[in-house]
């Protein structure tokens, strides 16, 4: 599902932030990728979303060799993507409803598939009452299951999370990865990057090991 | 297909939330652009119907012959007879001094001025149509029409209308090149506002592109608001043009007729109008489309 071989990635200035990674990640798998910060995880999975492109080597998500997709073709493949950021990327002038449903306007969704999917979403995540509130009004956990929402309203088939418990304590980190655990039950390939320990800890699943841009275990 | 459209139905309500959520600055660079448009449309219509009113008037070549107020019926033939011998002559009609005098009460509404006067004050006259039209000779035909004795005064009285002619080309030239300088104008105040929004919108076109929006549905909506303004401020420029013209054209047609003059100034047609707003769409369009373009980069840094 997701194929990384020997990949590298190499920024305009000549720092490498990945190293010659090869790591596949199968269909209905989760995966942690752990590592200190600078270790490469944002670049792995921004690889993986086709946000940024290799510099060497290949990746291919869904079969699809993303270094000879177009930029728009790669723009589409994120919309069957779903992903969370760590600093969460919400738009506080929308409401929490209309920050869910912009990736069905992106999709072209129609206005009450948009509302129906939505509000499964924020129920999901079981922030359905707050629907006509806005980001701001909202705690931290809070306007992380939001993001979440946002990336599961598409149903995608994977979801890539980074550092989704960064800035969260650890009862709401605890939930965050429970609400992972859950979509992967239901088939979802989850790719998370942590370095919580004790978020991780939660997660009963492969975790792989990033230092100076080289897988370490 | 259903996607497709559904898209593009989504853009234009995002357009029209744009001119919702921010209806002063809006309205003021839709009136900015209005009067751009004004400007050329204005005078535009102005020299469409001087040229109009100039394309009625008689510009045939011809040289008029005044001869004095003595000069008898027999001087007239005898003047005639040498006027068709002179080179440069093509065609001479007489005009007698009681065919001049009706003519005169009929186009001047003068025929009451007129009717206190006991002797005609208008001599015998001649049209003459010249064969060739250099200055040089022309000005060799006015020569020897002066000598012949009776001869009062010889006018050339095309040279007007050519130089009308002349002008009014100028001015369609002057009124292009206006056209132009304020088109790039509108394009550019569009485009400036384009910019203004996006980078208002610069997080959300991030986020956007982030989760799977591609260019064309960010550039979209940047697009349509350009179109949407520019087909407006077109609108508003024709419905004022053709309001200048309902205010003013009675006082205009009044002023034309009491000297005589078949003059009715005109409004643009549905057609002329309806390309002004199409204009005004496709200039609101291509600003915007410059806009996003040029801004693209700036925005796209920042993903």
């Amino acid at each position: 599902m997701i194929h990384f071989s020997n990949t590298t990635r190499r920024y305009t200035n000549g720092f490498e932030a990945l190293k010659g990674i090869s790591l596949v990640i199968e269909k209905g798998e989760m995966v942690a990728v752990t590592g200190h910060s600078g270790a490469g995880k944002s670049t792995l999975l921004k690889l993986a979303a086709g946000i940024e492109l290799a510099s060497a080597g290949q990746v291919h998500v869904n079969n699809q060799n993303l270094a000879q997709l177009k930029e728009a073709g790669r723009a589409v493949l994120r919309r069957n993507l779903g992903l969370v950021f760590q600093d969460h990327k919400l738009l506080f002038e929308r409401t929490v409803y209309a920050n869910v449903a912009l990736p069905l306007e992106i999709g072209g969704f129609t206005h009450a598939e948009t509302g129906k999917r939505v509000r499964a979403a924020l129920d999901k995540v079981e922030l359905l009452n707050r629907e006509k509130a806005y980001p701001i009004a909202l705690s931290s956990g809070e306007q992380q299951r939001l993001c979440i929402a946002r990336a599961i309203v598409n149903r995608p088939s994977i979801l890539i999370a980074d550092e989704p418990t960064g800035n969260l304590d650890q009862a709401y980190a605890a939930t965050i990865m429970d609400l992972f655990t859950s979509f992967n039950q239901v088939g979802v390939t989850v790719l998370v990057s942590s370095h919580d320990e004790t978020g991780l800890a939660r997660l009963q699943c492969r975790r792989v090991a990033l230092a100076g841009g080289k897988l370490v275990e | 297909m259903r996607a497709w459209i559904t898209t593009h139905v989504q853009a234009i309500g995002r357009a029209l939330t744009r001119f919702a959520d921010q209806p002063l600055a809006t309205s003021l660079s839709i009136a900015v652009i209005a009067l751009a448009i004004l400007l050329p449309l204005a005078l535009y219509v102005v020299f469409a119907n001087v040229r109009d009113a100039a394309s009625r008037l008689n510009t045939e070549p011809s040289v008029n012959v005044y001869l004095a107020l003595t000069a008898s019926d027999a001087d007239a033939k005898d003047i005639e007879k040498k006027l068709t011998t002179i080179a440069n002559s093509h065609n001479v009609r007489f005009i007698s001094r009681e065919t001049a005098l009706t003519e005169m009460k009929r186009v001047t509404n003068l025929a009451d001025l007129f009717t206190g006067i006991d002797n005609n004050p208008l001599p015998h006259a001649f049209a003459i149509k010249p064969k060739l039209l250099d200055p040089a000779t022309l000005a060799s035909m006015r020569n020897e029409i002066s000598a012949i004795p009776k001869v009062e005064t010889v006018t050339m009285d095309f040279e007007w209308a050519k130089k009308l002619a002349r002008f009014i080309e100028f001015a369609q030239r002057i009124v292009v090149l206006f056209g132009l300088v304020l088109a790039a104008a509108v394009a550019f105040v569009i485009g400036n506002t384009i910019r203004l929004q996006m980078l208002t919108q610069k997080d959300e076109i991030i986020v956007a592109r982030l989760i799977g929006a591609t260019r064309h549905f960010v550039r979209r909506p940047f697009l349509y608001f350009g179109a949407m303004q520019g087909a407006l401020a077109g609108l508003i420029a024709v419905i004022v043009v053709i309001g200048l013209i309902v205010w003013a054209g009675a006082e205009v047609n009044a002023l034309a007729a009491s000297y005589g003059a078949d003059f009715t100034l005109r409004a643009p047609s549905f057609l002329h109008s309806t390309w002004v707003i199409l204009a005004g769409s496709a200039l609101g369009w291509a600003g915007a489309f410059i806009s996003v373009s040029l801004y693209w980069r700036q925005i796209e840094a920042g993903r």
